[in-house]
């Protein structure tokens, strides 16, 4: 029947094919040829990185401007030296404060969540929208306040102060994230632990989170993120080794005019690496967790 | 029976409000508390390096922005700047997002490359970005000169326009992995059924595209619109980097002036009162959103 219909055989060209490979083609360049360049580059000698016409592949590939991190060069601890000799202790920071974002909030936003996908009471709603509401201020309008806040408490340049604020930035949203994750969790799993006798605590533990694993990770990954990218509160917050983050220390090769691009270049391939490794590890949970989270609303 | 049907209800409000308390505590402490005291201190007269002078001066820090050159210009520069990045960013995400809810070889290392620049604190995308731009020995002059499109190197961020469109340029780099998300997981969510019953209808590929793709894409588009319009309306790190502001104001955003404001010039009063302006302008854009999904009976909690 279909053969009658048919149109006589003739070469057609695939349009459409060819203009999805076109555009998945100019899209991947688009997105991976600004990062290459500073990964070429993180392997370049300073000579080779600043000729004219530009070398795209290093001609003399060197770790030089990795190694200088650990122990700097004459030339490197001339120029940009504390920036340089700061990077390792501000890796180390930053990982500190990101894992710790992550594990509070999820402790926080578990219970809350959790009140929210299976139990009824009287302004649920207002709640939800409030934690939402606190989202929308911006970090500027509570930056003074808190700047004195951790002051007063002596939590300036510690950890303790950037993780408890980027607590409060990702709160929100993890909040939202786990809800919807927790509502698809079918409620008899649950009531099969009561059946045996399982308290709330076990049967949370060992029945409900395991189910709800994929949802907890994406909302950790979240988490991790705003904390390891965030400039304008450990700017404020931090002023050493000891509590600086990648983001402060990577500004300080920016307004340093001495610095070699090329060590810049180095600490700024290291900076993204950590994130990147997770964000590639749980790509899928990513994109369902972003899915249960905003679009749904 | 009775007894129980009555204790439940109200044993599941305590249990739901200790169970938020943890949360809720932090945020009062840690935002709402601090919040409130900006709004105070953007009553004062209050420069750290003028300590003799705080006093209360009501909203004088309020009044005087209808009339402060550089508060105005930040305000347009930060307009103009969300509209460029949003316009971008928004066709930029969605056909990308289209590209990769189609089938094809290579979809997931596409899906990878795009959660890049996520990946990216917006510091090191101002890093990476300068080193592209630069006058000398940018990547970007390489390339063009290289192509025969240019004769001499230009130095793209010296001129007032120029730097605006690039450092605009840099933020829809950054910010696009995040609406790209948004936006897949919304297209993915859209029944096959609509789209065969549109071709059986014979509709063309740009009828499915507007009667089907783009009313279910409303929701999704809505949340990027109001997500990535809050984000330019408070861009500051890329820029910090990128441009420092310059060349004189044409690149300063309401964010970067205010943080100029707070740790230059150490004016705390001032700087609370541009802080406000930008959290409420914020809060009005979030407001009218909202109200949107709710009327539209998008918004369910």
């Amino acid at each position: 029947m279909s053969t009658l219909v048919r149109a006589p055989l003739r070469y057609r060209i695939p349009w459409k094919k060819i203009v999805l490979y076109v555009l998945a083609v100019a899209f991947a360049l688009y997105l991976v040829l600004p990062f290459y360049w500073i990964v070429a580059m993180s392997f370049m000698h300073e000579v080779d990185a600043l000729s004219v016409p530009p070398h795209w592949i290093p001609v003399h590939p060197t770790l030089e401007n990795y190694l200088g991190f650990i122990h700097p060069n004459d030339a490197q601890q001339l120029v940009g030296g504390r920036a340089v000799s700061e990077t390792p202790y501000s890796l180390r920071n930053s990982l500190i404060v990101a894992t710790s974002t992550a594990l509070l909030n999820l402790a926080l936003a578990t219970f809350a969540a959790y009140s929210f996908s299976r139990l009824k009471f009287r302004g649920s709603q207002v709640l939800l929208v409030l934690y939402l509401l606190t989202r929308m201020v911006p970090g500027i309008a509570i930056i003074i306040p808190f700047y004195l806040l951790m002051r007063s408490f002596g939590l300036l340049d510690t950890y303790l102060a950037l993780i408890l604020s980027y607590t409060t930035f990702a709160l929100p949203i993890t909040i939202w994230i786990l809800k919807d994750f927790f509502r698809s969790v079918p409620r008899e799993l649950e009531e099969a632990a009561r059946v045996d006798r399982c308290g709330w605590f076990r049967t949370m533990w060992t029945v409900f989170l395991p189910v709800a694993a994929p949802g907890l990770v994406a909302a950790a990954v979240f988490a991790f993120m705003t904390a390891w990218n965030e400039f304008m509160f450990a700017l404020f917050l931090t002023s050493t080794k000891a509590a600086k983050t990648i983001p402060v220390v990577a500004a300080n090769f920016a307004t340093d005019f001495n610095t070699q691009f090329t060590v810049m270049a180095a600490a700024g391939v290291l900076a993204v690496v950590p994130p990147l490794v997770l964000a590639l590890l749980f790509q899928r949970k990513l994109v369902q967790g972003m899915a249960a989270g905003s679009v749904k609303g | 029976m009775a007894v129980l049907a009555e204790r439940r209800p109200l044993g599941d409000a305590a249990k739901a409000w200790a169970l938020n308390a943890p949360a809720m505590v932090v945020i009062a402490l840690l935002v709402a508390y601090p919040i409130g005291y900006s709004f105070y201190v953007s009553l004062q007269k209050n420069n750290l390096k003028r300590p003799r002078a705080k006093r209360f001066i009501g909203f004088d820090n309020y009044k005087s922005l209808l009339s402060d050159h550089a508060f105005l210009s930040a305000l347009k520069v930060s307009a103009l700047f969300v509209v460029v990045v949003l316009g971008l960013t928004v066709v930029l995400a969605l056909v990308l997002a289209l590209v990769l809810n189609e089938r094809f070889h290579g979809r997931g290392l596409l899906l990878s490359l795009a959660l890049l620049p996520w990946a990216m604190p917006g510091v090191v995308n101002g890093l990476m970005w300068r080193t592209i731009f630069d006058a000398k020995t940018g990547a970007l002059n390489g390339l063009l000169q290289q192509l025969g499109l240019i004769d001499d190197y230009h130095a793209w961020l010296t001129s007032g326009t120029g730097a605006f469109l690039f450092t605009a340029l840099a933020q829809v780099w950054n910010t696009l992995p995040f609406s790209v998300i948004i936006l897949l997981a919304g297209l993915s969510t859209i029944p096959s059924e609509l789209y065969d019953a549109a071709t059986v209808d014979r509709a063309g590929a740009w009828r499915r595209f507007t009667q089907v793709t783009v009313p279910w894409l409303l929701h999704p588009l809505l949340i990027v619109l109001i997500l990535e319009t809050m984000n330019a309306f408070r861009a500051f790190d890329t820029i910090y980097v990128l441009t420092g502001g310059g060349p004189g104001d044409a690149t300063t955003t309401i964010a970067l002036l205010d943080v100029q404001t707070v740790l230059t010039f150490t004016d705390f009063g001032l700087g609370s009162a541009y802080a406000w302006v930008i959290t409420a302008i914020t809060l009005l854009i979030s407001v009218g959103y909202i109200g949107l999904l709710y009327r539209k009976g998008n918004f369910e909690v």
